[in-house]
């Protein structure tokens, strides 16, 4: 059988050639390619419960839909008003902790323990100026009247502003278990599901709160 | 007297039933049937609301196959940019080999 139509290495040995040669049912089976896991277990379950906690939220505001649609006047009669361009500021805060946890995702994947710490850090205090500002928010509110109790719509939002918040605080202190970790050199380059996972929850949390403003606050 | 009386509930039974699907208003069938038509208010909030809670699992879903799917076939490109990597050719000779 002629074997010189084939391109091949000079050093390939001829039958090697004769096995790549196609056919109908001649050969081998086509190679199988390495298969590169996209995730593991912790980070798909972390991504299931992200879902869920979004249903979580879309119930909050889907019922916070029905109460301000359907009334007339909102917000009620004799209710303060809520703190727009405080809280505008305050967002601002928030989105920039989510550019700050990318950034300290990229230098752990990059293995660069020092950066991880610093932007960790900066993180959680960009998510503790969040946290205070709306704590501060949430006092002036009660003293001018509005409490949980007061109307339905102080109900709602304490409910829906409420819950973020205390998602915030948790991955807050999530966050405070890695920031220690990485100081005492637990990550490294091939070694940073921990830091990966956190920065996920933190992201999930932070795209929320743009929703919940623009619900709450603008509309 | 039973036979009878069963024959009496069969024969009910079919208009009863058609009467409820007729008037769902009155059967109480629908939870928002309550509010005063379609430019009642409560209506349209509840209209709005089962929208965005209709969507809102598509969406979901949707984003978290998408992200999964882009994963898998950053994945899968992976080893095919090595095998890309690789040269076309090997040589026989090279300057590595014949220790120069």
């Amino acid at each position: 059988m002629a074997k010189t139509s084939t391109a091949r290495r000079i050093d390939e040995p001829l039958e090697d050639i004769e096995r790549r040669r196609p056919g109908f049912g001649v050969g081998e089976p086509p190679p199988v390619l390495p298969q590169t896991p996209i995730g593991n277990n912790v980070w798909l379950a972390v991504l299931m419960f992200l879902g869920a906690e979004a249903m979580f939220f879309a119930g909050l505001m889907g019922a916070y839909i029905v109460f301000r649609v359907g009334a007339a006047v909102w917000p009620p009669p004799f209710q303060p008003r809520l703190p727009v361009g405080v809280t505008g500021v305050n967002t601002v805060f928030l989105l920039a902790s989510a550019v700050t946890i990318r950034v300290a995702l990229r230098s752990a994947r990059r293995g660069d323990g020092t950066q991880l710490v610093r932007w960790l850090g900066l993180t959680a205090l960009l998510g503790a100026i969040f946290l205070a500002v709306q704590g501060y928010e949430w006092i002036e509110l009660i003293q001018f009247g509005l409490t949980v109790s007061s109307s339905v719509y102080g109900g709602l939002f304490y409910t829906l502003i409420g819950f973020h918040a205390l998602h915030v605080f948790g991955a807050l202190v999530w966050l405070m278990v890695v920031f220690t970790l990485a100081r005492r050199g637990r990550y490294a380059k091939d070694r940073y599901l921990g830091v990966q996972t956190c920065a996920m929850y933190w992201t999930f949390v932070v795209a929320l709160w743009p929703a919940l403003y623009g619900l709450v606050y603008l509309y | 007297m039973v036979i009878e009386m069963k024959r009496k509930i069969l024969t009910i039974f079919p208009y009863a039933f058609l009467a409820l699907i007729l008037v769902p208003a009155l059967a109480g069938a629908c939870s928002v049937c309550v509010t005063g038509g379609d430019n009642d208010p409560t209506s349209n909030a509840f209209n709005w609301s089962v929208l965005f809670l209709m969507a809102t699992p598509y969406t979901v879903v949707g984003s978290i196959a998408g992200w999964l799917f882009f994963k898998y076939r950053r994945a899968a490109a992976k080893p095919r940019e090595e095998a890309a990597r690789e040269p076309a050719l090997h040589l026989t000779w090279n300057e590595e080999e014949s220790g120069r």
